[in-house]
């Protein structure tokens, strides 16, 4: 009897929360589904009914952009710079975690509160002293000077997940290596590195989408039309007073959609990843 | 097995190459910058001369950084208390459910992993003062205001619009710490609370505040140390008209005094901008761990 009254009101307030949170998909979807219809519709129909649905497919919109924006180049830039990155940081930022949780020297806590620092500094900080070095290197409207600045920012974040995750492998296991005449390197190589595949994973998603979306370096960094990658081929699209939306659209979402098709293949993993890097630093 | 992990060699192998990056791409340029900002750059010569503080003197004289200050501290304000409410509404809300709470989870963390370029198209377009919301607003006779171009007022119209777009795209960050921090909560102590009499608001309140408590400081240092950062947002809704729009905060302006056309290679100047933009993000972080610091609760 007391149990059934407990409940009622229960329910009417999930039902709130579910009309609270059908109300925010809504909030969240409707503007990619929007970006989706708009970019199908011809310039002078987006001015007449811009929350229509399209009155005939206008598939070319995309070839238009594609062709426009230079979008093809900057893609293949960003997947040059963000795929390099990422298997640099995975691994310099999983070596340098190893010697920092397993192996036994005077300095691993101060070299892990160095790294840990980099987490704090925004990249503004050192935006001039770069760019002035690197123009002198050469490395401005160059693709390795993107990816070196990305992968020093990215390392701090794979170094403390990855620090845990080899932290968790038992020592029995070293040490069995260590009886069969494993070197250091075969233990790292072949059982550590192998065994801390799921934080490799979610560093490795975090590091990739993270310099995907990077603006602020490639824009300073890369003023050739050649060498611009994804985001800053996208600001071309910006003026408060252009009319080309046809355009515009069409490049919203060739941007964002290799992005919302990882995510919703892995998004718990990622969920999970950003997660576990934000609470810790 | 101890000698095998105390082998110098292998762990100068395995740290060298991430200190060695650390220290030349992070490190020595952060020297360099607090040195700049010391200096007055000349464009021609591309000579830097010591001119003391004069970089920043000017500064604090300077209506364009008054008005970048302004904007950044409320930016700051705004993102601090907004993801605050919404993020722990969001994430206790979320926490009472079953069926559906991953789906609605991962879609309102969405926009936290695309691009903010994009993003800002769409809202920009949105916000357009013809098409877009005003758009709509005319079917039902309302004539829609400027959204972005609007240049009245302290905080004006622009930043408000740009502050609830950031507080729709990254809410969700907040929304997942505090999530992670409430599920870790013991179920047993909500048990015995409703055992005792309370209703969920007073559980929420006396149980669920107290120890989420610890993760409010660290969120809200993220979301401060991010706002101050701002720029990929504002600077793809509004480009290079921020100037005009008197629209600018700290990131867009040191990018437009170094780097934009117009604004000239100001380096000296745009470094001091840099050191007091890290002396922002320094000083909120302290702030803020000291009014969150508690104790840790056994949970």
């Amino acid at each position: 009897m007391d149990h059934k009254k407990n409940k009622k009101p229960v329910k009417i307030s999930t039902v709130l929360i579910y009309v609270f949170f059908l109300f925010m998909m809504v909030v969240y979807l409707a503007p990619l589904v929007w970006i989706g219809m708009t970019s199908l519709k011809t310039r002078a129909e987006i001015y007449k009914s811009p929350f229509g649905w399209p009155e005939a497919f206008q598939w070319e919109n995309y070839a238009v952009a594609w062709k426009a924006g230079k979008l093809g180049i900057a893609m293949l830039n960003s997947l040059f710079v963000c795929v390099i990155t990422l298997l640099l940081t995975m691994i310099i930022g999983s070596m340098a975690a190893f010697a920092i949780a397993r192996m036994r020297w005077k300095l691993s806590g101060a070299a892990m509160i160095y790294i840990l620092v980099g987490m704090m500094i925004p990249v503004h900080c050192v935006l001039i002293p770069l760019f002035v070095r690197f123009a002198k290197l050469g490395l401005t409207n160059n693709l390795w000077g993107l990816i070196l600045p990305y992968l020093t920012f990215s390392l701090p974040t794979c170094v403390f997940i990855m620090a845990g995750f080899f932290r968790s492998i038992p020592n029995d296991l070293l040490e069995s290596a260590c009886m069969d005449g494993c070197t250091i390197y075969q233990v790292f190589f072949r059982i550590c590195f192998p065994l801390a595949r799921t934080g490799l994973f979610v560093t490795g998603l975090m590091t990739f989408v993270g310099n995907w979306n990077e603006l602020l370096l490639a824009l300073v960094f890369m003023s050739d039309d050649m060498k611009k990658t994804l985001p800053v081929a996208l600001t071309k699209f910006v003026t408060p007073y252009q009319t080309n939306y046809d355009k515009m659209f069409p490049a919203i979402m060739i941007a964002i959609i290799p992005t919302i098709i990882v995510y919703s293949l892995f998004s718990n993993q990622i969920v999970d990843g950003l997660t576990a890097g934000a609470v810790k630093s | 097995m101890d000698k095998l992990l105390r082998n110098k060699k292998a762990i100068f192998v395995f740290v060298a190459p991430a200190l060695i990056l650390f220290t030349a791409v992070l490190f020595i340029p952060i020297g360099t910058s607090f040195y700049y900002a010391l200096c007055d750059y000349d464009k021609v010569t591309r000579s830097y001369s010591f001119i003391g503080f004069g970089n920043f003197i000017n500064l604090a004289k300077d209506k364009d950084m008054f008005i970048a200050l302004k904007n950044s501290l409320f930016f700051l304000v705004f993102s601090c208390v907004s993801q605050l409410i919404m993020g722990l509404l969001l994430a206790a809300l979320l926490t009472n459910i079953k069926v559906g709470r991953n789906l609605f989870k991962n879609v309102i963390y969405l926009p936290c992993v695309l691009s903010s370029a994009a993003l800002g198209l769409l809202w920009a377009f949105l916000f357009h003062a013809k098409v877009g919301i005003n758009n709509l607003l005319a079917n039902f006779g309302i004539q829609g205001p400027a959204w972005l171009y609007s240049t009245s007022g302290f905080i004006t119209l622009p930043m408000w619009v740009i502050a609830f777009v950031s507080l729709w795209q990254y809410v969700g960050q907040s929304m997942m710490l505090y999530m992670a921090q409430i599920s870790g909560i013991n179920k047993t102590l909500y048990e015995a609370s409703y055992i005792d009499g309370a209703t969920k608001m007073q559980a929420f309140r006396y149980i669920t505040l107290p120890l989420v408590k610890p993760m409010i400081g660290t969120a809200m240092s993220l979301n401060a140390i991010g706002s101050l950062k701002f720029f990929d947002l504002i600077y793809s809704m509004l480009g290079d008209k921020t100037e005009n729009l008197k629209m600018d905060v700290l990131a867009t302006f040191l990018y437009r005094t170094g780097f934009s056309s117009k604004g000239g290679n100001h380096y000296g100047k745009a470094s001091a901008i840099g050191v007091i933009l890290v002396a922002l993000c320094l000083l909120a972080t302290a702030i803020i761990n000291k009014l969150f610091k508690t104790e840790n609760y056994e949970m």
